[in-house]
């Protein structure tokens, strides 16, 4: 096995690591204990925090910032996407054809949003101010897989390269923003429990 | 300000190195600085003011956190901007968390990742109260309660004085000498709560709900020893002292054997006795909790009074405090009530959860040293008024009430400004309640 194999396992491995670290810290503290009466549902509120809350359209900063809000989609999209085709590549190279074409073509839309996402943070007054070198830094790691994965279909050359990409993007997770991946699923489902217990979600009648 | 030393930062770490649970890790770790909650905020959308954005006030908590709880703030404090605990971030975190946040919580709901700004927001505002750093206008509210069981410090005398004056009122009202407004009597069905502001400045609010019992033959009684129903350490955020004011009202409640504490037209008072009280004393209430507003819609829903909605031809229009509605899940009750009491009902755009803070939230109306920047951010709740073209606005809080008022004179509405209580009794029919409690 080639050296950047290794050094993307190893990766791997600390990401879980860290990963895990901030899970069972999350479990190990636990929900709310709550003193108050009741008076919704916290499972309605926590599935409609995951489901309606999100719907655009319910949301300020996703229907008033919209190209950004559909950016971060694509954005993310992609990343999901990259992920799993890490994975598919340890173990084979022989993807057909036409997916190939398909994913590249995703890929590369998904990194030029990245790329935009990083363009106006730095042109941006209002976001430059609320940045910090994590949040340039998580965005270029996650842009460059982005790039990688869709380069490395076509161009079998530039596996070493993207694979040491992937290893200092697995091995940068658990440490900046970029652990959001855990704390996003945290914060929706707290937000949930929380308007739940309160009958406040899920919102019917009244916007 | 006083200059911080070793004693006051480890006050201030400590809260955020309590944890009852994941919450307050989840939300100091979730902000990933996309900056689209800014335009949630009305600080921000009045001003521009980049400082202003919800992201950066929990930027400060939550940079401070990184600094001395996580490994890379520790270690390269640079990459994350994590910030020490000193003088500089104390006058920040004192100037937005206390001064430039109504704790609405309007920006959680639009957050994209679902962070509880307004709840990390109380973390900062609890680690300056644990420093010694409340504003002292602030704090001086919270001490008349501590000291005197009101935040208005009026004295039993005048407290008394006025509800017998209001009894008068009442008892004209009705046109019934036996109409009466209950003192400290045991066993009733409900005990009624008041926000001090009542008694001091508005008491024609007291015998308006003195009525509508009165129309629907509640058993109730007021308590002349705890009847304020604001906690002002909510704000302040500090525990020990939120707690105290608490677990008075709870003592009454149980000391008079009341089934049901009904909490006055008050959002932040509903939502520090119904929903953070028995947090703050760690036990379950024995006894109901309930709203002035959901007990008015039962009383109507119920048949318990008739209101007769041809009095009331003005159109009117009603402001949602946040506390009540987007924190406390009080909707569709106000609504209700309007739609029963008024012949011509708009609603403002946004409303409900969506709706726009009056600008006095979070204990804006005590700080007064923040009274330019209280007004400014009211021309949104001023302009969304205008654009109903009501002439009169309804809201179920005295808080509201008193900064729509100055609303109304800083930005020409010329509308009227009533409780929900005022509504509703304006239209009761003296013959129908003389009926009804023969």
């Amino acid at each position: 096995m080639e050296w950047y194999f290794w050094v993307a396992i190893t990766s791997l491995g600390i990401c879980f690591a860290g990963y895990i670290y901030h899970f069972l810290k999350l479990i190990n503290l636990g929900s709310p204990k709550d003193y108050s009466k009741k008076s919704g549902s916290t499972k309605s509120g926590i599935i409609y925090s995951f489901t309606h809350a999100m719907n655009p359209v319910n949301k300020e900063s996703a229907f008033l910032n919209l190209p950004t809000y559909i950016s971060g989609v694509i954005y993310h999209l992609g990343t999901f996407l990259a992920i799993i085709l890490f994975f598919v590549l340890f173990f084979t190279t022989n993807i057909n054809e036409l997916i190939s074409l398909l994913l590249a073509a995703f890929l590369l839309l998904s990194t030029l949003c990245g790329a935009g996402m990083l363009i106006k943070r730095i042109t941006d007054k209002k976001l430059r101010h609320l940045s910090n070198p994590d949040d340039y830094i998580s965005n270029i790691l996650v842009t460059l897989f982005h790039l990688g994965s869709g380069t490395v279909l076509f161009i079998p050359d530039v596996y070493p390269v993207y694979m040491v990409i992937a290893s200092l993007l697995l091995l940068y997770i658990p440490l900046g923003k970029l652990k959001h991946v855990i704390y996003f699923f945290a914060a929706r489902y707290h937000i949930g429990y929380f308007y739940g217990w309160r009958s406040v979600w899920p919102t019917a009648k009244s916007k | 300000m006083v200059k911080i030393n070793e004693d006051i930062i480890k006050a201030g770490l400590e809260v955020l190195n309590s944890h009852k649970d994941s919450k307050l890790i989840t939300h100091l770790n979730s902000c990933v600085h996309c900056g689209l909650c800014a335009k949630t905020c009305l600080y921000y959308l009045t001003s521009n003011d980049k400082r202003f954005i919800p992201a950066r006030k929990v930027e400060l908590v939550s940079a401070i956190y990184r600094r001395y709880f996580t490994f890379i703030g520790k270690t390269m404090p640079g990459l994350t901007n994590a910030r020490k605990l000193d003088d500089d971030i104390i006058a920040e975190m004192i100037d937005l968390l206390y001064g430039a946040c109504v704790m609405c919580g309007r920006c959680v709901k639009h957050c994209s990742i679902g962070v509880d700004i307004e709840y990390v927001v109380r973390k900062g505002r609890e680690m300056l109260a644990k420093m010694g750093y409340v504003p002292e206008s602030l704090q001086s509210t919270v001490k008349a309660a501590l000291e005197t069981g009101n935040n208005m410090a009026i004295s039993y005398e005048d407290f008394t004085d006025t509800i017998e004056w209001m009894e008068e009122e009442l008892q004209d009202d009705c046109d019934d000498p036996d109409a009466r407004i209950p003192l400290n009597e045991h066993g009733k069905n409900v005990l009624y709560t008041l926000n001090p502001r009542e008694p001091k400045f508005f008491p024609l609010s007291i015998s308006a709900m003195a009525k509508i019992f009165y129309a629907a033959k509640e058993s109730w009684t007021l308590s002349t020893y705890m009847y304020d129903v604001t906690n002002y350490a909510y704000f302040s955020s500090h525990p020990a002292e939120a707690k105290t004011i608490a677990q008075r009202i709870y003592d009454e409640t149980d000391k008079l054997k009341a089934k049901r504490l009904v909490l006055a037209e008050c959002g932040h008072g509903v939502r520090a006795n119904r929903w953070e009280a028995p947090n703050y004393i760690e036990k379950e209430f024995p006894f109901d909790v309930i709203t002035s507003v959901e007990i008015i819609a039962e009383y109507i829903k119920e048949g318990r009074i008739k209101p007769n909605k041809e009095i009331i031809t003005e159109k009117t229009t009603l402001h949602d405090p946040c506390n009540l509605v987007r924190n406390a899940g009080v909707i569709d009750d106000q609504r209700y009530i309007l739609k029963n009491c008024v012949k011509d009902f708009v609603e403002m755009v946004p409303y409900g959860t969506d709706n726009f803070c009056c600008g006095g939230g979070g204990g804006q109306l005590t700080m007064s040293e923040y009274n330019d920047r209280r007004l400014s951010i009211a021309e949104i709740k001023a302009e969304q008024i205008r654009k109903t073209g009501a002439s009169i606005v309804v809201s179920p809080c005295h808080n509201c009430i008193d900064q729509l008022s100055q609303i109304n004179v800083t930005y020409k509405l010329n509308v009227k400004i009533k409780t929900l209580a005022e509504i509703v009794a304006d239209t009761l029919l003296v013959e129908n309640m003389l009926n009804n409690n023969k």
